[in-house]
């Protein structure tokens, strides 16, 4: 499992007071099933994801981790599962996830908890435990620790 | 037309005053002997068969930055008014259904709500209670509190950003290309499009600049009738006066670049546009990256760039502008797939085909092999020649108009303006040069098991090559003897006459030859029939 950074600058003045902020409303008001690993690195969360109750992924814990760029929110921060990510149609084995906001669709209004919710939703909505069709080759194409803000994706599927 | 046998008389250089350099049509018809022809007759039966070799020039416009300018305005205040937006809601239409304005028209009439929807031009606003200047908001973008005076709401839907962040979003948003200009409002839900004047307003000179240069890109790139000259350091786009179809069609730049407008690549009639791409192809000194790519990508089926495919579905969408969406295994358009086809993954229409063996790719690769490099060096050197002699020919043109012309009107008396046949002569040699260059990678492409054809073939090429020898040979080393000549000459009439004739009757000769390879020498085939006995005599001169 590859938990490496692509080379990061360090963060903007604007991104640091952003996400000190977001991490406060954190604090107060977390996301229902995510706990957020408290680090002195404010530039990469690792976050834990406990499947909801009464889902295929019910009573099962996984582990997120958040890079933000130099610019956040401006640009969307890269979102991956490290250690064993879930079994899911559209969570690769190297923990990259096709979701459309974390790439084509991300706005600068949203936030980590928003893309810890959608997260939670797309799990609790999955009807199989599998991985996507074109997981080997995906992953092989990644060897080099190309972050999943590279790939060009394709989001077909608004049921899962 | 009925007859070109004169042809036959100016190539043999027996032309005795029969030609008349006054007239084209004339030429045709002076000379009506009986001596056998050499098959063109039968070219002309196949006339009209490809109309873009007779479209007359004015179908296509070159424009200018300005010109593109005033066509940009011109479409928005026509849209503006009939259907009384605003010019920044003329322009978003625009935009999004390509700078057709009968489309924006036909669309929005046909279902208003629908197009607002699409485009981002949503009448409902965001809650917007009065609110005092004194009062605080957050931003939602970058949490502080501001006050509402340093706040700003997109006049499409009223959702408030302060001023650096929404700053911030579109100045992201223009670094990221030409998608800004379909920009949407940062509220994640909106999708109001933000119009030019809400960029132009906030972002600093050197984004504005940018922007504005997408927004005059947009009409060229984003229009079905227009394309950007690909000269290098051109700035003229040419636009269409018709929409075209897959055909090569030559249009020549202001820039004196003349290029087919179907693929781009330099004008290179008789060929068409697939053969020249194998052949350009072919002939990148890279052929481990030829054979690269053709291992592993496919063209895009509409715009055809390349694309190479490394992860995902079969469900491929090609790049902004183009934008096709296909289905990478069969090639076919997206729009004709879906659950029944066999989903995301896989595609029964290939499958299908596949079977029957129409996707048999190792066979491809097999013929391509078979191809061997001899043959192909015996074709590329002679096309690489007639493309210096093309240059040479053109820089001698140059040359010609720049001091020999000058120099001729003095010595021969001549006004300069009488002396345009001088130049027509080598403006002739130049055209005549590229076709015979690219009549060698016709003669690569010609199959060879097709021999009449073949045949038929290289007996034009040949023929093509004699008429324009002795068109050259007079345009070079006769004029010599005026330029060098001391004295006014009195035989500069007949030397006129002589080029002005071999001019026009290498011009007709070399349309012909162009328009009997467009049609796949289909003479040859047909050749049993009626029409045929020239062909047959044309064959048989091996």
């Amino acid at each position: 499992m590859s938990t490496s950074t692509p080379p990061q600058k360090t963060l903007s003045r604007i991104a640091a007071n952003r996400l000190q902020k977001e991490l406060s409303e954190w604090q107060i008001n977390p996301p229902a099933g995510f706990k957020h690993k408290v680090t002195d690195n404010l530039q990469r969360w690792i976050i834990e994801v406990h499947g909801a109750p009464g889902t295929l992924y019910s009573g099962e814990l996984y582990q997120l981790q958040v890079d933000f760029p130099e610019n956040y929110p401006m640009e969307a921060p890269q979102v991956i599962f490290i250690q064993s990510p879930p079994l899911h149609p559209h969570i690769y084995s190297n923990g990259h996830i096709c979701l459309d906001i974390l790439y084509d669709s991300w706005s600068p209004a949203m936030t980590v908890s928003s893309i810890c919710i959608s997260i939670l939703s797309m799990l609790s909505s999955a009807t199989q435990k599998a991985r996507p069709p074109d997981n080997d080759r995906y992953v092989r194409n990644c060897r080099n620790g190309r972050s999943p803000k590279e790939t060009r994706w394709w989001f077909h599927d608004d049921k899962v | 037309m009925d007859s070109e046998d004169d042809m036959q008389d100016a190539w043999g250089g027996e032309s005795d005053g029969n030609l008349s350099n006054e007239n084209e049509e004339e030429d045709e018809e002076v000379s009506q002997s009986n001596e056998p022809d050499y098959g063109f007759d039968d070219f002309a039966a196949d006339d009209d068969i490809n109309p873009s070799s007779r479209l007359p020039q004015s179908n296509y416009t070159i424009l200018s930055e300005a010109d593109i300018r005033q066509r940009q305005d011109e479409a928005i205040n026509t849209i503006t008014n009939f259907l009384s937006v605003s010019k920044m809601e003329a322009g978003i239409l625009l935009r999004h259904f390509k700078w057709s304005v009968s489309k924006v028209n036909d669309e929005w009439f046909a279902d208003e709500e629908s197009v607002r929807k699409c485009v981002g031009l949503t009448a409902t606003r965001a809650e917007n209670r009065r609110r005092s200047q004194t009062e605080n908001l957050k931003c939602a973008i970058c949490f502080e509190m501001h006050p509402l005076s340093r706040m700003k709401a997109s006049p499409g839907c009223g959702h408030y950003f302060c001023e650096t962040c929404w700053t911030g979003y579109i100045h992201t948003a223009i670094n990221d290309g030409p998608g800004c200009l379909t920009l949407r409002c940062a509220d994640p839900v909106c999708g109001s499009a933000i119009g030019e004047d809400m960029v132009l307003g906030l972002v600093v000179e050197e984004d504005r600049l940018k922007y504005k240069r997408y927004l005059l890109r947009s009409f060229v790139e984003d229009n079905r009738k227009a394309k950007w000259c690909p000269a290098p350091g051109c700035e003229y786009a040419v636009e269409l006066g018709f929409v075209s179809g897959a055909g090569s069609y030559d249009v020549v730049c202001k820039c004196s670049h003349n290029f087919c407008w179907n693929c781009l690549e330099e004008a290179h009639r008789p060929v068409d546009c697939e053969t020249v791409a194998r052949w350009i192809l072919k002939n990148s000194a890279e052929s481990e990256n030829m054979n690269w790519i053709l291992a592993n990508s496919k063209p895009c089926p509409k715009c055809k760039r390349p694309i190479e495919k490394n992860q995902g579905c079969m469900h491929i969408t090609c790049t902004p502008p183009c934008k096709f969406e296909f289905c990478w295994l069969c090639l076919g358009a997206w729009t004709d797939h879906g659950e029944r086809t066999g989903g995301f993954y896989a595609c029964n229409r290939y499958e299908a085909a596949k079977q029957e063996g129409v996707y048999d790719e190792a066979d491809r690769r097999r013929d391509m092999a078979k191809n061997s490099l001899e043959r192909y060096t015996h074709y590329y050197e002679r096309w690489a020649t007639n493309e210096s002699s093309r240059a040479k020919a053109f820089s001698d043109l140059i040359q010609m108009q720049a001091v020999h012309i000058e120099k001729l009107s003095d010595k021969q008396c001549q006004p300069v303006s009488q002396l345009k046949f001088v130049t027509e002569a080598w403006l002739q040699i130049v055209e005549c040069r590229r076709v015979l260059k690219w009549t060698y990678a016709y003669g690569y492409y010609l199959p060879n098991h097709e021999h009449a054809k073949r045949h038929f073939f290289e007996y034009l090429q040949g023929e093509a090559e004699a008429g324009l020898e002795r068109l050259h040979q007079c345009a070079e080393k006769d004029l010599q003897e005026f330029l060098e000549g001391d004295t006014w000459q009195n035989n500069f009439n007949d030397f006129r006459t002589k080029l002005a004739g071999l001019t026009s009757v290498t011009r007709t000769y070399f349309e012909k030859i162009v328009r009997a390879l467009e049609n796949g020498l289909q003479d040859v085939v047909q050749g049993q029939g009626a029409q045929g006995s020239h062909v047959a005599q044309g064959s048989r001169r091996r």
